[in-house]
């Protein structure tokens, strides 16, 4: 936050300040591509992190991967099940987070049940995953979508929790039923709290993804990697890191984008 | 000042207590008073004499411990939108421009308003209380002033029988006082309602008041007082000799009451 302040004072001093200032950011790339570069051109990590692993090699291969239609056939699989999962956390997770935050019995009858579960790598569900669902997608699904609902759930019920008694009672006075508290005040009230949850959900989900995807899929990005392992193909390799790295962060400052939309000001 | 003297809401013995630290504590004590129809009804008593709780009795919000509270003959069993309540702190949406929180009044009602309707409705209350020109705002951007005004249009907007109002125009500059007192009596005047009014600022009692509630600091009431001078009160009214010799008597009368609970001198004039 404090940031965007900082760059928003300095548009106001004009363009070139403002440039001079972003370039920062670029410049940070650069140095990381540079180092990363050398560290593997003087094979400065022992012999075997060779040029096939330098930056060039990944960018170049990268282009190829696009051309080849490779890229495609594996991130939009990973995008899709991420997405998939991500909305049916949405779904349940979100009626549960405001349950729980709204009535005080809920919370405490899931307090500890919850904070328990978040604390379990969902990977550890891998073998129930496959008992239950078989190997394949909807594992992958079932459990990015594991992963990604405490967050959601915490996050909200955070958010329903903290709405000021002042408004439910000023809705009150003005006639409003259960229903009308809900859907005017509590929700709405909770939007950035939930906002904030799908951002962590987002990232962990992003995270989990690729050992998920090394469970018996034959497709993904995560599948991608331990395929090009095999292959010894490792300048592809390196440019699935540094796709699901750009992923990641693309997706992420989406949600930041979406969380400055809908944050206000008491 | 009480043309028709129908009685609106009665207060018959009503006792609040609240536990703190394990001890019952006595915010107010006994209180029995009326509040007539279209009558304007101040209540004035020092910090934490039970004020806004005795306000929030009579919204519904809570109930007495003991005694009754009657609202046209029936007992008050929770909040309804025939009383609109001004609270003390602030009650606005923050995540809502001052004409979408205007207008959730209507989006409460059983019969749904369209758009329109809700929207030309609600400038009409926020061009009343002289917000017109700030309706695209959002609560976070107002100022104290602004707030109690928006406050004031959307309470107005759902056409409440009843306004409580609870310090409304503390911490307000004078000046924006001074309009928001023409602004409350113009607008109880043409709108026809009743007004229970909550503040520690005596010339605010004097200058609104048909009648003036003395609570003392024990929650129990102390006088009720009626309140003789003409009416208007306000703009060029105020500049006439005899009318400012009355006000400053009765405002005597006033203190000299609250002064009795000994301890109070605190409480008074601003
Ligand atoms: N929910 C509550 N629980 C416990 N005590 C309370 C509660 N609400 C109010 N009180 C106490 O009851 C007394 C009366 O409170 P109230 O808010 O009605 O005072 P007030 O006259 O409105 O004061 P002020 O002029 O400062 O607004 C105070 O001593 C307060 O501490
Ligand atoms: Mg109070």
């Amino acid at each position: 936050m404090a940031k965007q302040n900082d760059t928003r004072q300095k548009n106001s001093t004009g363009l070139m300040a403002l440039v001079a200032d972003r370039s920062f950011y670029v410049l940070g790339v650069i140095l990381f591509m540079i180092v990363w570069q050398i560290a593997a051109s003087l094979k400065l990590f022992g012999a075997d992190f060779s040029e096939a692993f330098s930056p060039l090699a990944a960018i170049l291969a990268l282009i190829e991967m696009i051309k080849n239609g490779e890229l495609l056939h594996h991130a939009l699989p990973s995008l899709r099940r991420v997405l998939v999962s991500l909305s049916l956390a949405v779904v349940v997770a979100l009626p549960i987070g405001v349950l729980v935050g709204y009535f005080r019995r809920i919370e405490q009858l899931t307090y500890v049940v919850f904070q328990f579960m978040r604390m379990i790598s969902p990977l550890a569900w891998m073998p129930i995953a496959i008992i239950i669902f078989g190997v394949g997608d909807v594992s992958v699904v079932f459990l990015l979508w594991l992963v990604a609902i405490w967050p959601l759930i915490l996050n909200t019920s955070h958010g329903a929790g903290r709405v000021s008694p002042l408004w439910v009672n000023m809705a009150k006075t003005m006639g409003a039923l259960d229903m009308g508290i809900l859907r005017k005040v509590i929700i709405p009230a909770a939007v950035p709290d939930m906002l904030t949850g799908l951002r962590l959900a987002v990232g962990v989900s992003w995270i989990i993804l690729v050992p998920a995807e090394m469970l018996g899929v034959s497709d993904g990005l995560g599948y991608f990697i331990l395929d090009t392992r095999d292959r010894f193909r490792y300048d592809q390799l390196m440019a699935t890191i540094m796709v699901i790295g750009m992923i990641g962060y693309l997706l992420d400052s989406a949600n930041r984008w979406l969380i400055s939309k809908f944050s206000w000001k008491i | 000042m009480t043309t028709e003297s129908t009685v609106l809401i009665s207060l018959r013995q009503v006792t609040k207590t609240y536990r703190k630290n394990g001890r019952e504590f006595h915010a107010l004590r006994d209180c029995s008073f009326d509040v007539m129809k279209n009558e304007f009804l101040v209540i004035v008593g020092p910090t934490g004499c039970g004020k806004s709780t005795l306000l929030n009795l009579m919204a519904g919000l809570d109930f007495p411990t003991s005694g009754t509270i009657l609202l046209e003959g029936e007992p008050v069993t929770g909040p309804g939108a025939d009383r609109g309540v001004i609270f003390q702190e602030y009650a606005l949406l923050p995540w809502r421009s001052v004409l979408k929180n205007v207008e959730l009044g209507f989006e409460f009602r059983k019969n749904p308003v369209s758009r329109s309707e809700r929207e030309a409705e609600a400038m009409k209350y926020l061009d009343m209380v002289g917000l017109g020109y700030a309706v695209k705002k959002h609560p976070g951007e107002l100022s104290g002033g602004m707030k109690r005004r928006a406050s004031l249009a959307m309470i107005l907007a759902i056409k409440p029988v009843i306004l409580l109002m609870d310090g409304a125009f503390n911490a307000l500059d004078s000046k924006t006082k001074m309009t928001m007192h023409q602004e409350i009596t113009r607008i109880w005047e043409t709108e026809k309602n009743t007004v229970v009014f909550v503040t520690s600022d005596l010339d605010e009692a004097v200058k609104l008041a048909d009648r003036i509630v003395v609570l003392n600091r024990e929650g129990s009431i102390e006088a009720v007082l009626q309140n003789e001078l003409p009416r208007p009160r306000l703009g060029s009214a105020a500049r006439d000799l005899d009318f400012h010799h009355r006000f400053i008597e009765f405002r005597e009368t006033v203190m000299n009451v609250i002064k009795k609970d000994a301890g109070l001198r605190t409480c008074a004039i601003s």
